[in-house]
């Protein structure tokens, strides 16, 4: 265990290595705010209402900082499997006493860490400026326990897209093709609470609104029975995906091909 | 500490028998149609990287193997550390299936890969030999007391606390290959160390090496393309070629059955005659006072090609030297190269 926290503790560090690139990351989720909550203005100025479907301008904007959080903080492994494929650095992580996939979920939570403690405090002070009162502590306490979960399911996926790698080298559209799943049907840019109905039950038997829309959700609007529930679904998901990670790691080891033979 | 009972029974570190490894590699001609049809119709190829090695390393020893670009050196030292599997044969490293038992092996031997960092890019050096020191689970203080050890071993000291991207690639060289060396590895694979190095920097990792070798016992099985770093530390060499092993002896035998030419550079008091032609010895140049030849020791005895020499005029300065080992080893490679 102990070797897993020294990875952890190292990509912190690794994080803080270069100051000015660490604060410049900080600040595009200020930008990301600034332009939405122009957007969500106009849109309610126009629609000529302060409330859609039980959300307020205010709630839309502090949704969007907490999924901005999440989405700017999940780990982006699939990146760092594929590099590692292609320079043959694999070969190194593979040569060491660890698990392959512990080792990855180290070195994304190190990663991930820094980058959502300061998400949270710069958008916070953002959004608090823009919107004004921030959401209650049982908010706040609902969306830091579901965000644990989003955190695993993001990591399986980004995990299972960088396995391809070991085959097909290059990730990057897949992981396109699975932000923009996450945007829309986990409710990254609109909550789903403002989907038709009948895309609302096709998201909810996804993993993606467990990634996305529960943390934000649970953060702007507390209720503790929607709060089970989601929690409840999202630890399925993570048993699902956390079982075909280590069942797709284990034939992929086999295919593994270090390059540069 | 070899124990009493051990005292004259050698232990094998590695065995290989009849290794092989077939890789799948994508083809696809030039151009866009040709992308467009390998997306739907991609043509493979198959590539036969090792084919059938076979050898033993001893506990201890320092082997080399050495071989021209995409030999099947290093797809063999990736097979020996467990990353690759083997499309057939069996190998035993320090009692391990490598690729069976690549964690418990990981342990017990120590890897650098040519060019490619293990060592934590924009941090220092010291943070990723501690974070080591944690992977192989020594404690704090056993970590400190080695690092020390090979701050020394590999004069490093200075380097430590340098992020390791201002290193310049020798001084990264040596933090690397003394990071594998953190948790007493008891055998050492090393592909390429030397890629890339300047002379001074290859003698300063080889030195460093031959400590630990000579210190610790460490077993060094070397994959290299310099022969320099064949003659400098190797007591046996493997060569392979075409993913087969062409030529395996002591470099001792390999310098004394096979530098059997000798080069001559002679410089005379006047001007070479015109037709300079000596039976049994290739003139390589002749200048307008001095020659240069080459010939076989086996075939024609040195003192009749010296005094045929000093026939042709008054000498005034004469070198003869073994050709570089690389020469002979690019002749083992034509004589094994299949027909």
């Amino acid at each position: 265990m102990k070797k897993y926290l020294a990875i952890i503790q190292m990509q912190v560090i690794n994080n803080i290595a270069y100051p000015g690139d660490f604060l410049g990351r900080s600040i595009s989720i200020g930008i990301f705010l600034f332009i939405f909550a122009g957007l969500w203005r106009t849109t309610f100025a126009i629609a000529g209402t302060d409330v859609i479907n039980g959300l307020t301008v205010s709630n839309m904007l502090w949704y969007l900082m907490m999924a901005e959080t999440i989405e700017l903080g999940r780990p982006r492994i699939n990146r760092v499997i594929s590099e590692q494929v292609k320079n043959g650095e694999v070969a190194y992580i593979l040569s060491k006493p660890y698990n392959f996939l512990l080792y990855h979920f180290s070195f994304g939570l190190g990663d991930s860490l820094m980058r959502i403690v300061m998400n949270i405090i710069v958008g916070t002070g953002v959004t608090w400026i823009l919107a004004g009162t921030p959401p209650s502590p049982l908010g706040w306490a609902m969306a830091m326990v579901t965000m644990v979960g989003a955190w695993i399911l993001h990591f399986c996926m980004m995990a299972l897209i960088g396995l391809t790698a070991f085959v097909v080298e290059e990730t990057n559209s897949f992981e396109l093709i699975y932000q923009k799943a996450v945007f829309i049907l986990g409710g990254m840019l609109l909550p789903l609470d403002l989907f038709p109905q009948w895309l609302q039950s096709i998201a909810r038997v996804l993993p993606f609104p467990y990634m996305m829309y529960a943390p934000a959700r649970l953060f702007v609007k507390p209720e503790w029975g929607l709060f089970w529930q989601m929690l409840a679904n999202q630890w399925i998901w993570v048993a699902v995906l956390a079982g075909a990670l280590v069942l797709a790691y284990r034939s992929s080891e086999k295919v593994l091909t270090v390059n540069g033979g | 500490m070899k124990s009493i009972f051990q005292f004259d029974n050698i232990m094998t570190s590695i065995e290989v028998t009849r290794l092989f490894k077939t890789f799948q590699t994508k083809r696809k001609s030039a151009g866009l149609a040709a992308s467009a049809r390998a997306l739907f119709k991609p043509k493979y190829s198959t590539v036969e990287a090792v084919r059938g090695i076979s050898f033993r390393m001893e506990e201890g020893e320092l082997l080399g193997f050495i071989g021209p670009n995409g030999a099947g050196k290093s797809t063999t030292i990736k097979m020996l550390t467990g990353i690759l599997h083997p499309s057939a044969g069996e190998a035993n490293v320090l009692g391990f299936t490598p690729w069976k038992d690549r964690q418990k092996l990981a342990f017990h031997i120590g890897t650098v890969f040519g060019q490619r960092p293990q060592l934590w890019y924009h941090l220092p050096a010291i943070d990723t030999f501690m974070l080591f020191g944690k992977i192989y689970e020594l404690d704090e203080a056993e970590t400190q007391k080695r690092v020390d050890f090979l701050a020394e071993a590999f004069e490093i000291r200075d380097l430590l606390e340098t992020p390791v991207r201002k290193l310049s690639l020798g001084q990264r060289m040596r933090c690397e290959v003394a990071a594998s060396l953190l948790h007493r590895p008891k055998l050492l694979l090393l592909d390429e160390p030397s890629i890339g190095l300047d002379v001074v920097a290859k003698q300063h990792i080889r030195d460093a090496i031959r400590r630990m070798n000579q210190e610790e016992g460490v077993g060094v099985l070397l994959t290299s393309h310099d022969a320099g770093d064949l003659e400098a530390l190797c007591k046996r060499v493997i060569i392979v070629n075409h993913g087969q092993i062409v030529y395996e002896d002591k470099v001792s035998n390999l310098k004394r059955k096979h530098l059997t030419s000798k080069l001559v550079e002679v410089r005379y008091a006047e001007e070479v005659p015109a037709g300079f032609h000596i039976d049994g010895v290739d003139v390589l140049k002749v200048g307008r006072y001095g020659v240069k030849l080459r010939f076989d020791t086996n075939k024609t005895a040195v003192d009749s090609v010296m005094s045929h020499l000093s026939e042709v005029g008054d000498l005034v300065d004469i070198t003869i030297s073994d050709p570089p080992l690389e020469d002979v080893i690019a002749k083992i490679y034509k004589e094994a190269a299949p027909a």
